[in-house]
């Protein structure tokens, strides 16, 4: 049997493009789709430090992380398929690629699936109360402000206290914003201490610990969060025009679950990265993604 | 100052398929909204149920349509290009309460005239939906009821009324009624307009409307639902509609296998406050937004969180095996509740009531199932506007056919093959989860869409398990270089 190519590659965040670019330097021939303008994934959105000590030795940003790697893929012989969509993974090791103007079937020897994570949504919290403009997960702000230019409110609310969250937080303060409060379940926050320091505590976001956002308000645009207080009950209403919620990653699995039997994945497909698990450091996933890739089967 | 034969108050459900009757009917029309879309209203949110016909009282104006209605839905359906689920219902019940409900449902049913009723003991219910619980004793099966989504639906007639002349005006509120020697003279906050005959079918705030002109006679009441959609493919565990009555009155429970593959848990009723933070804003009230925004924008009834945990624990008494953890959204359903001015609140009225005096109509309170009959409710009401001009034919010229724009997933690897090629857009797919393209984005804007959240119901983007958390920001960019801004 003959294959398009030896390995594709779905997504081309961090773990896709590690990934492809250990199986190019090995020798194989690599497709590598990823549905964004340039590869980077997620990373395009980071314009935050702390990115690379391990893998490059500097401290970079996610935008400057990415673009090292776009630079090694430029020099290596992986096909990059910008703006393409990996539709589905079929059990005959084939693919439905989708990209402007090119739809395509690619049959391969193995997938890496590198299709990344997408976080909780605040839609599924079962929160009381309307349903208004203004609610958004962080990434999806990241995304909005860092990468596309778009603004959102004035006066915000976290709930969730994680990495990307509080750090998001330090930069919508420093660019004028009122983070009125980080409201977190557990009695203390989230995320790396360093990013606690470095983020949270410097930027003096208030936070409410021990609560949950239990209600929105507002008719079209958001007016107000209920805020509980766990241990007593105690609600209390926040003004404020937006909620940001970040309270996790959910790695996504929607091209390999078809695939599963009796539990397991066909053992040329290998997810890598964020859809194998949530990872907090970039160089650890990328590293991972590298290995994982070069396993022989 | 514009003038038209008729003038509608309202592009909810009932004023898109008001619309479109009239114009076969070879009326002029303008439809005046006050938000900036259809369907923003009471058809916003609701369970996308056509009933078969069973739960109206036999003999009533409501019991006709429905059997009418449901009846037609498929062909309506094919003329707009609307998809349906034609999943026919099971009413279920455990005990003998529910027991007498169900009979009960089924002789006013069979007086109606709804096909193909049948009584089933708990294991024939059982044969025909394996999941559900080994308490159900009894059922009711029937054939017709479909499910669709009723902005769909809702966006479909508007669009093939706005193809056969209708005018819709969004952003319209309207604020002066008065009679003229040959009509209507209707002014909005933006302008003013006349017309021969007036409809007032503005929905949650249809009774302010009335009130504008004539003495008050129907008032509404608004009462909330909660709904629990879950995820993408779990309408897969069941293959009907399924009603169930429990012992405890008043307590019923409804699963939906959507026509987007979603299955939809509801609803729960309760009383909406009339006033206060979490009071809706029907015309002349409150609009919180403040000054300078144009009319009330509804974001839903309030939703309880009580109420959603409560659906999903009851959940489990008709279909214990089912997953219900992973949630796509919750959300609340507005829902008027038309009484006597002078009678008591809590005795609503039963059948459709549509209050007519010279060349006013207004229809309030339309509940369910109001969906079901907004086509037979348009056609009935323009047939006695007609017949009161002399009208004797539809006018030939109206095209009852709405054509599906194109939805690169619904083809298959050959035809979106081909259909990429020629049209790149199509191939850059901009929503993962439900599988929505660029091209069908820009095509939404192109029929009328100007906000994210009109592009969302039009093209079914940002409705998958992310809710857009990825792909708000690129549609919403592609949203503006098509406006050109």
């Amino acid at each position: 049997m003959s294959w398009d190519v030896n390995v594709l590659v779905v997504g081309g965040g961090a773990a896709g493009m590690a990934a492809a670019l250990a199986l190019a330097e090995a020798g194989a021939s690599v497709v590598m789709a990823d549905p964004g303008e340039k590869p980077g994934g997620i990373l395009n959105r980071c314009v935050h430090r702390g990115f690379g000590q391990g893998l490059f030795g500097e401290d970079l940003t996610g935008q400057e992380y990415a673009a090292r790697f776009r630079r090694l893929l430029r020099e290596s012989s992986v096909t990059v398929r910008p703006r393409t969509t990996v539709l589905s993974i079929l059990p005959d090791r084939t693919a439905v690629l989708s990209g402007p103007g090119r739809l395509e079937k690619i049959s391969f020897e193995r997938c890496i699936l590198a299709a990344g994570s997408y976080e909780r949504t605040p839609q599924s919290l079962l929160l009381g109360g309307t349903r208004p403009a203004g609610v958004y997960t962080a990434g999806c702000v990241q995304g909005l402000v860092h990468e596309y230019g778009q603004d959102i409110g004035q006066r915000i609310v976290f709930l969730g206290s994680g990495d990307v969250g509080q750090i998001l937080a330090a930069q919508l303060a420093a660019a004028g914003k009122q983070v009125l409060a980080m409201v977190e379940q557990k009695d203390r926050p989230g995320g790396l201490p360093r990013n606690r320091r470095e983020y949270l505590e410097a930027a003096n976001i208030p936070l409410i610990l021990q609560s949950t956002v239990t209600r929105l308000h507002g008719d079209r645009h958001l007016t107000g969060v209920t805020i509980c207080h766990l241990p007593t009950g105690k609600e209390s209403f926040l003004s404020c025009d937006t909620l940001i919620t970040a309270t996790g990653l959910i790695p996504d699995r929607r091209l390999a679950d078809p695939l599963m039997k009796d539990g397991k994945l066909p053992e040329w497909l290998i997810p890598v990265g964020n859809c194998r698990r949530i990872y907090d450091i970039v160089d650890v996933l990328a590293a991972d993604s590298r290995k994982l890739a070069l396993i022989p089967q | 100052m514009d003038r038209s034969d008729v003038i509608v108050i309202g592009a909810g459900l009932l004023g898109c398929f008001l619309a479109r009757a009239l114009r076969r009917q070879g009326l002029s029309v303008i439809v005046l909204e006050q938000s900036d879309d259809v369907c923003t209203g009471i058809s916003r949110s609701g369970s996308g149920i056509v009933y078969p016909g069973y739960d109206m009282a036999p003999g009533s104006l409501k019991a006709a349509l429905t059997v009418r209605s449901c009846r037609d839905f498929p062909a309506l359906c094919r003329d707009l290009s609307v998809n349906y689920r034609a999943c026919g219902s099971l009413m279920t019940g455990a005990g003998p309460r529910a027991e007498a409900v169900i009979r009960r449902k089924y002789v006013d049913g069979v007086k109606n005239g709804v096909p193909g009723l049948e009584l089933l003991d708990g294991d024939a219910c059982r044969r025909m939906e394996p999941l559900l619980s080994a308490n159900i004793t009894c059922g009711l099966y029937a054939p017709g009821t479909c499910a669709v989504n009723p902005w769909e639906l809702g966006i479909a007639a508007f669009e093939n009324a706005r193809d056969n002349g209708a005018r819709f005006v969004f952003s319209e509120k309207v604020t002066a009624l008065s009679r003229q020697a040959e009509g209507f003279s209707v002014c909005t906050e933006n302008g003013a307009y006349t017309c021969r005959d007036l409809i007032n079918a503005a929905g949650l705030s249809a009774d302010s409307v009335h009130e504008l002109i004539s003495r008050p006679s129907v008032r509404l009441k608004v009462t909330g639902a909660d709904y629990l959609l879950l995820e993408d493919g779990s309408a897969d565990a069941l293959s009907h509609v399924i009603f169930h009555e429990p012992e405890e009155k008043g307590k019923g429970l409804t699963l939906i296998p959507t026509a987007d593959g979603n299955l939809l848990i509801g609803p729960t009723e309760r009383d909406v406050p009339s006033s206060g933070d979490d009071a809706l804003y029907p015309a002349g009230g409150t609009d919180p937004a403040g000054p300078g925004h144009n009319g009330p924008q509804w974001a839903g009834a309030p939703t309880e969180a009580s109420g959603i945990r409560w659906l999903r624990e009851r959940c489990h008494e008709v279909v214990p095996e089912l997953d219900t953890e992973k949630v796509l959204r919750s959300f609340g359903a507005a829902r008027p509740r038309p009484y006597l001015t002078g009678a008591d609140q809590n005795k609503s009225l039963r059948d459709f009531v549509i209050l007519e005096e010279e060349q006013f109509y207004s229809l309030i309170g339309i509940k369910t199932p109001g969906m079901t009959c907004a086509a037979a409710l348009g056609e009935h009401l323009a047939a006695i506007i007609a017949q009161n001009r002399g009208i004797r034919e539809p006018d030939p010229a109206f095209d009852p056919i709405r054509k599906r724009p194109v939805i690169p997933r619904e083809c298959s690897f050959e035809e979106r093959q081909v259909l990429v090629r020629s049209h790149p857009a199509y191939g850059r797919i901009l929503c993962a989860c439900r599988d929505v393209t660029e091209g069908e984005v820009r095509d939404a804007v192109h029929r009328g869409a100007t906000t994210v959240e009109a592009v969302r119901r039009r093209t079914g983007a940002m409705m998958g398990t992310c809710q857009g958390g990825r792909c708000l920001a690129e549609i919403q960019e592609v949203i503006q270089d098509e406006l050109g801004c």
